[in-house]
């Protein structure tokens, strides 16, 4: 495991030398590994194909261009992500959503608990209910409806799948700060989604806000 | 030791991620194991997981990566890295 991780650490930097010294080609096989992630990263960001598409082509341009300011102190795809991350966010910026903050409360403190909703039966999620495509369409949704700041670390670490320390890395926050984050992402998830399939079907409140 | 619900909600994402010690992960698996609700607290939790996991599967829309490599070869066709 460790060897495999060196090797392809030392083939990618052998990529973005090549690429350094003219062969700007090499750049496509260099990026191949991480279209995927870095087009799903900036989804769940944005939550809309289009704005995704570009996101995602913006920060591999930028990757390209800056390609000689990055110092290889950290790994490739850390520092690929938090440009795609920090394009992402500019793209929200600019459209500005509603401030769903409000409904949570804000702090990362490590004292500060987050209580999971009380449901009057706590049943579980049944998991034959769980593979169908109203069902992965619910759990998108419920992504959607997280603060930015907990949709960030959740996809990162949960779709993504980058551990907790590329994922501390690629934000700028401290490894304590992203687990409390993420601790209070996948909460406030599992709220949501309880919420909405046990909400009736067809009932439309809007952005599944509870009186 | 013994936990506390609240405990346990705060130590849920690090056993769920196999981060806790030896310790932590008895006391959680002796607190569900008399209170129904951190089960089911844990075991929704986990099946949400599973199911955000699984969005690592959604498709690239398609010709994403033809259109990626037209506009990289397009800047390539301009200019290096900087």
């Amino acid at each position: 495991m460790a060897d495999q991780q060196g090797a392809k650490k030392e083939k990618e930097y052998r990529l973005i030398d090549s690429v350094l010294a003219g062969n700007r080609e090499d750049f496509h096989e260099l990026i191949a590994p991480y279209r995927r992630g870095v087009y799903l990263t900036a989804y769940d960001v944005l939550q809309v194909e289009a704005d995704a598409e570009d996101v995602a082509q913006e920060a591999f341009l930028k990757a390209f261009r800056a390609l000689r300011s990055f110092r290889r102190e950290s790994q490739f795809s850390t520092w690929l992500f938090r440009i795609a991350i920090n394009e992402a966010r500019m793209k929200l910026r600019k459209r500005r959503e509603v401030p769903l903050e409000t409904l949570f409360p804000d702090e990362d403190s490590e004292n500060s608990d987050y209580t999971p909703m009380m449901l009057k039966d706590w049943r579980e999620i049944p998991s034959e209910a769980l593979l169908n495509e109203e069902t992965r369409r619910l759990v998108r949704e419920s992504i959607a409806q997280l603060p930015e700041k907990y949709r960030e670390v959740l996809t990162l670490r949960d779709v993504n799948g980058k551990n907790i320390a590329e994922t501390s890395e690629i934000l700028g926050i401290s490894i304590g700060n992203t687990k409390v984050r993420l601790l209070r992402a996948r909460l406030m998830l599992r709220d949501i989604f309880v919420e909405r399939t046990q909400r009736k079907p067809r009932q439309q409140t809007p952005r599944g806000v509870s009186p | 030791m013994k936990l506390d619900c609240k405990h346990i909600w705060r130590e849920l994402s690090n056993y769920l991620e196999g981060e806790v010690s030896e310790e932590v992960r008895r006391d959680v698996e002796a607190h569900v194991a008399q209170c129904r609700h951190c089960a089911a607290l844990l075991d929704s939790t986990h099946n949400v997981l599973v199911l955000v996991a699984d969005e690592r599967r959604m498709d690239l829309p398609i010709g994403f990566n033809s259109r990626l490599r037209e506009r990289l070869e397009r800047e390539m066709s301009i200019s290096g890295p900087e």
